[in-house]
Formats: structure tokens, C-alpha cells, sequence
């Protein structure tokens, strides 16, 4: 059995995952005007955290989700030699050192935590994240390890926003993930962290249990949707049956939802074809924007505050369907009704990574 | 792919001229996929070494449509095309939205996924060296998971070409070792 816990997560909103928590239940998001920050100086929303410079906000910010984390677990465990570190990153710190964009944080973070094993870092675009938790879990379940640290971080570059204008990708205000008017994605920056372990012994709190995950490719478009969801009905198809969970058991669905118009159809295409569409949905990036690679992890910890509260948050940004199939986008905070749920991500090269965690 | 040479089973099958690169041994090889000359560097190598493996290894095709993991990692991530999409914005003042879609490493697993019809699991990671460890035991879960066949990648191309592609097998195969780290580290020529 593998027991997840020890959530944490930075942002705009705050440095833990209380701040977060508290914020999102009153509808209280990061993101904010961005005056000439754009591409030829054009405004844009950015969900930006201003209250660090922008140099060496990377390692601050995986350093301050592994502190935030270790005050949940036991404090040996960072040190053990039975744990591995998995890092999710799409970019990593591109401004500090374009061609050896990771090199410099897992340095840091190898001698500042005493690490024991080099950290494998998984660099899959958009679901590094749910990747990168799902495949901890693989490594505790194999054996090789007993525990794992996940981390997620990223911070916005004007490569990366100028990039995602030049595909004209960015909305004009803040995202709208699943509503009608959604006409891009937000950029956000942050990191969080999740520990896994095959001892619920070594959390202060008590853990949820991680219970499958897998991964699939479009094979379709580099950079498009699949127009038929097929990647991400194959991976969440895969999920349901590692974690032997039936699609009607799911309480609640925390999905990709960047709020382009073409993400979002797809998934609510490919939702409908795993019969998930009456199943509770939100997408966070209306609080934090997209982070690509921190994405999976932040939304994953959210999500499992949502399982320990029993509350789910309303996807902010929504207000009116806008997708051909339907889909129960939360409009509003709602208890939850079963404990379980499901993480989607979905990204460039046509990947798709899900998993699915549950409260014991 | 080891700088201009290009071998397969320890047999040297090509030598990269210098004006034709990878498009010669494109050529060469017969293919007709014009999507190869859209893709950047990293994307041409994955695909090529791709192919040759099929052919030296077409057990590969009879894999279901989700048989074949890809399970691939380098030392320089998509930095080769990052710098040209940089240098799109910054210098040409026109930041490019078709070298912009190749700035992941990942994008590669994509191209072989979308030219073989392959919807199997995949991975790309980092490492600042060739890790074997990193093939072994993810291997050994991919394949624990379901998968029929992994095909393990190593791939830079930027300062020159550092490929190697790999199949591991759930089952023995003819021509095929038993995979340690010794047999990883020796297919690098790592002694």
C-alpha cells in the first residue's frame, strides 16, 4: 500500500498549504493585471509571486515546499537512504542557464537536504507533475524505495509567455477553464510537494492512500488537442483499472483545464466517454494560472486538502457551459460525496497522465 | 549516434556529412514522412534512431497499439532549440510559434508516438549523465504494468550527437541480453 500526505504548496496565495486551502474557499485568486509584461510590451494576467526577485526564485521555492513538507513527517526520512526525490519541472531555471536548466537546483538541493540518491527529475511538459507523483509511487511499489519526496516548481520566463503568445494561447483575462468565454490560459508560477511512503507511520497527519496511475499519448499533434480525447480516455481508462476503482466511485475530478477552447473540449470529450461527465469537476488554474510542470503536484495537494476537508472549491473563472459535451463544473463549494479522486493533466507532444487518490 | 557516425548492432550504417546531417540518412533510408522536416533537431534524431531500431528489431510492430513504452532522458533537455526560439525574440524580434512548440524535450516521445500510432506509457527525464539505473527499475515497472516492450532513449544532440536507443523486452528475445548495468553502460561504450 502507498500512502500519500504531507501536502504543500506556494504561490501568490501564500507559502503553505492552509493559506491556500483558506483561499480558494473564498474564491480568492492570484492572478493579476500584468501592465506591459507581454510580448511588445503588451499587458497581460500573470499569477506572479512578486514578493521573491526573480533570481534564484526557483530554489526558493523547491527549498521552501521540502522545509513546508518535512514539518509533516518524520525528519530522518529526508536523510534516509530508503528515500528517493522526483522533481517536476518543465523548464526549470532556463533564465539562470539555458543549456543546463536543472543542474543548479539539484545541486543545491542534494547538499542542503543531505539527499542520498541523486533526484530523477521527469521533464514531460504539462503532466511532469502527475507523472512525477505516479511514478514515485511505481518506485515504492517495486520495492526500490521506501518513501518518496515530490516536488513540483516553476516560474514564468518571457520565454515561455512569449512563446505561448506567439501560438496565440494567452488570454485576454484571467482564465475561464470550461466557460464559454475562455479564450486562453493564464500563466502562474509556484511549487508544492507531496510525500509518499509505504509507511503511514512517518506522517504527523494521518496520509490517503494513492491508488493507481498511468500515462498516455495522443499520438495525434505535437501541439494540439487530440479531437477525440483519446490519449487521456486511455489514461484515465488505465487509472480506473490499476486502482480497480469503477468511474461511479469518483467523487470529484480536479482536471487539466487550461482554458484554451481546444484543452478543454478535449477533455470534456474524453470525460464523457468515461461516463464521468455528472462527476464533480473543477480546474484550479483560475487561482494559479497554469504552471506547466508544478501544475500536477499543486493541484494533486489541493486536491487532497479537498478529500480531508470534504469540500470541493468552485472552479473559478466559470459561469456558463461552454463546451460541446457536458460536464458538472462546481459553480460553487460543495461537500464532497465520495472520497476519492481523480487527477488529469494533459500536455504538448499529445501526453496524458492521470492518478487516483482516496481517503482512508 | 555517436557524432556524425550512425550504428546499429555495432555495425557503422551511416556517416553524417556535414552539409546533409540528419537529412541524408532521412534519404537514405527511403522514408516519405514530411513531417520529419518540421521537426527540430532532437525531434529527427528520436525519430531516426527510431526507425532504425524497428527495422533491426520489427518484433516491435507487432506490439498492440499501448505495447510500446517509451522511456527516453538526456543531459540538455530541449536546450538546442530553446536557444533558437531566444534567439527569436531577442534578436530576429519575432518570437516563432513553430520552434516555440519543440521547447520540451518531450515533444520527441510525441513524433514517435504519432508515427508509429503508439498510445502506450512515456517519460522523459533528466539526468546530468547517462543513469542505467534510471532504465532498470523504470523498465522493470513499465513492463510490470503491462507494457509488452520499452524502448529506453538517450538523446543530445546539441554540442554534437549522443544518441542511443534500446529495446527491453519483457520476455527473452533472440538476439536480445539479459539487461544490467553492465550491458547498459557497454551499448555507451562506458567502461
Amino acid at each position: 500500500m502507498v500512502y500519500i500526505g504531507a501536502e504543500t504548496i506556494q504561490s501568490p496565495l501564500g507559502w503553505t498549504i492552509t493559506d491556500h486551502f483558506e483561499k480558494l474557499q473564498s474564491g480568492i485568486s492570484g492572478i493579476t493585471f500584468a501592465e506591459r509584461e507581454g510580448w511588445n510590451q503588451s499587458d497581460v494576467y500573470l499569477s506572479k509571486i512578486t514578493a521573491l526577485p526573480g533570481t534564484g526564485k526557483l530554489n526558493t521555492l523547491f527549498r521552501t515546499a521540502i522545509d513546508q513538507l518535512a514539518a509533516g513527517i518524520d525528519p530522518g526520512l529526508l536523510h534516509s537512504d530508503q528515500t528517493i526525490c522526483v522533481i517536476s519541472s518543465a523548464k526549470g531555471d532556463l533564465d539562470a542557464d539555458l543549456n543546463h536548466p536543472f543542474q543548479a537546483l539539484l545541486k543545491e538541493l542534494v547538499t542542503a537536504y543531505q539527499l542520498k540518491h541523486a533526484p530523477v527529475v521527469i521533464s514531460n511538459a504539462c503532466v511532469s507533475g502527475v507523472m512525477a507523483i505516479n511514478y514515485a509511487a511505481a518506485l515504492l511499489a517495486s520495492g526500490k524505495y521506501a518513501h518518496a519526496i515530490v516536488l513540483g516548481g516553476e516560474v514564468i520566463s518571457q520565454f515561455v509567455l512569449y512563446g505561448f503568445q506567439a501560438l496565440f494561447a494567452v488570454g485576454d483575462r484571467p482564465c475561464r477553464p470550461f466557460d464559454r468565454s475562455r479564450n486562453g490560459v493564464t500563466l502562474g508560477e509556484g511549487s508544492a510537494g507531496v510525500v509518499l511512503s509505504r509507511e503511514a507511520s512517518v506522517f504527523k497527519e494521518k496520509p490517503l492512500q494513492y491508488l493507481g496511475g498511468a500515462s498516455s499519448n495522443d499520438a495525434n499533434h505535437i501541439s494540439g488537442p487530440s479531437r477525440t480525447g483519446e490519449g487521456l480516455y486511455r489514461s484515465v481508462s488505465k487509472t480506473l483499472q490499476r486502482a480497480n476503482v469503477k468511474p461511479e466511485a469518483i467523487g470529484y475530478i480536479s482536471a487539466h483545464g487550461t482554458g484554451t477552447v481546444f484543452n478543454d473540449e478535449m477533455e470534456a470529450i474524453a470525460f464523457n466517454r468515461l461516463g464521468l461527465e455528472g462527476t464533480p469537476v473543477n480546474s484550479l488554474k483560475g487561482y494559479w494560472g497554469h504552471t506547466l510542470g508544478a501544475a500536477g503536484v499543486m493541484e494533486v495537494a489541493l486536491a487532497m486538502q479537498s478529500l480531508r476537508k470534504e469540500l470541493l472549491v468552485a472552479s473559478m473563472g466559470y459561469s456558463e457551459p461552454g463546451t460541446t459535451q457536458s460536464l458538472t463544473v462546481l459553480t460553487s463549494n460543495q461537500p464532497l460525496t465520495s472520497p476519492l479522486f481523480l487527477k488529469t493533466a494533459s500536455g504538448f507532444g499529445g501526453c496524458n497522465a492521470s492518478l487516483i487518490i482516496r481517503k482512508i | 549516434m555517436t557524432g556524425d557516425k550512425v550504428i546499429v548492432n555495432d555495425q557503422t550504417v551511416w556517416e553524417a556529412s556535414p552539409e546533409t546531417g540528419l537529412t541524408g540518412l532521412y534519404k537514405e533510408l527511403g522514408l516519405e514522412y514530411p513531417k520529419f522536416y518540421k521537426m527540430d533537431q532532437l525531434s529527427q534524431a528520436a525519430f531516426l534512431a527510431v526507425e532504425l531500431l524497428l527495422q533491426a528489431a520489427p518484433a516491435l510492430k507487432e506490439s498492440a497499439d499501448d505495447g510500446v513504452a517509451l522511456l527516453f532522458a538526456n543531459a540538455e533537455s530541449s536546450s538546442a532549440t530553446d536557444a533558437r526560439f531566444r534567439k527569436s525574440y531577442e534578436e530576429d524580434r519575432l518570437p516563432s510559434p513553430s520552434l516555440f512548440v519543440y521547447t520540451l524535450p518531450n515533444i520527441a516521445l510525441g513524433e514517435i508516438a504519432i508515427r508509429n500510432k503508439w498510445y502506450g506509457e512515456h517519460m522523459f527525464g533528466f539526468f546530468p549523465n547517462f543513469t542505467p539505473d534510471f532504465y532498470m527499475a523504470t523498465s522493470e515497472i513499465m513492463l510490470q504494468q503491462g507494457s509488452e516492450a520499452v524502448i529506453g532513449g538517450w538523446l543530445n544532440v546539441r554540442d554534437q550527437r549522443d544518441v542511443l536507443v534500446f529495446v527491453l523486452w519483457a520476455a527473452p528475445q533472440e538476439g536480445a541480453v539479459r539487461l544490467t548495468e553492465a550491458t547498459l553502460n557497454n551499448l555507451m561504450h562506458i567502461d
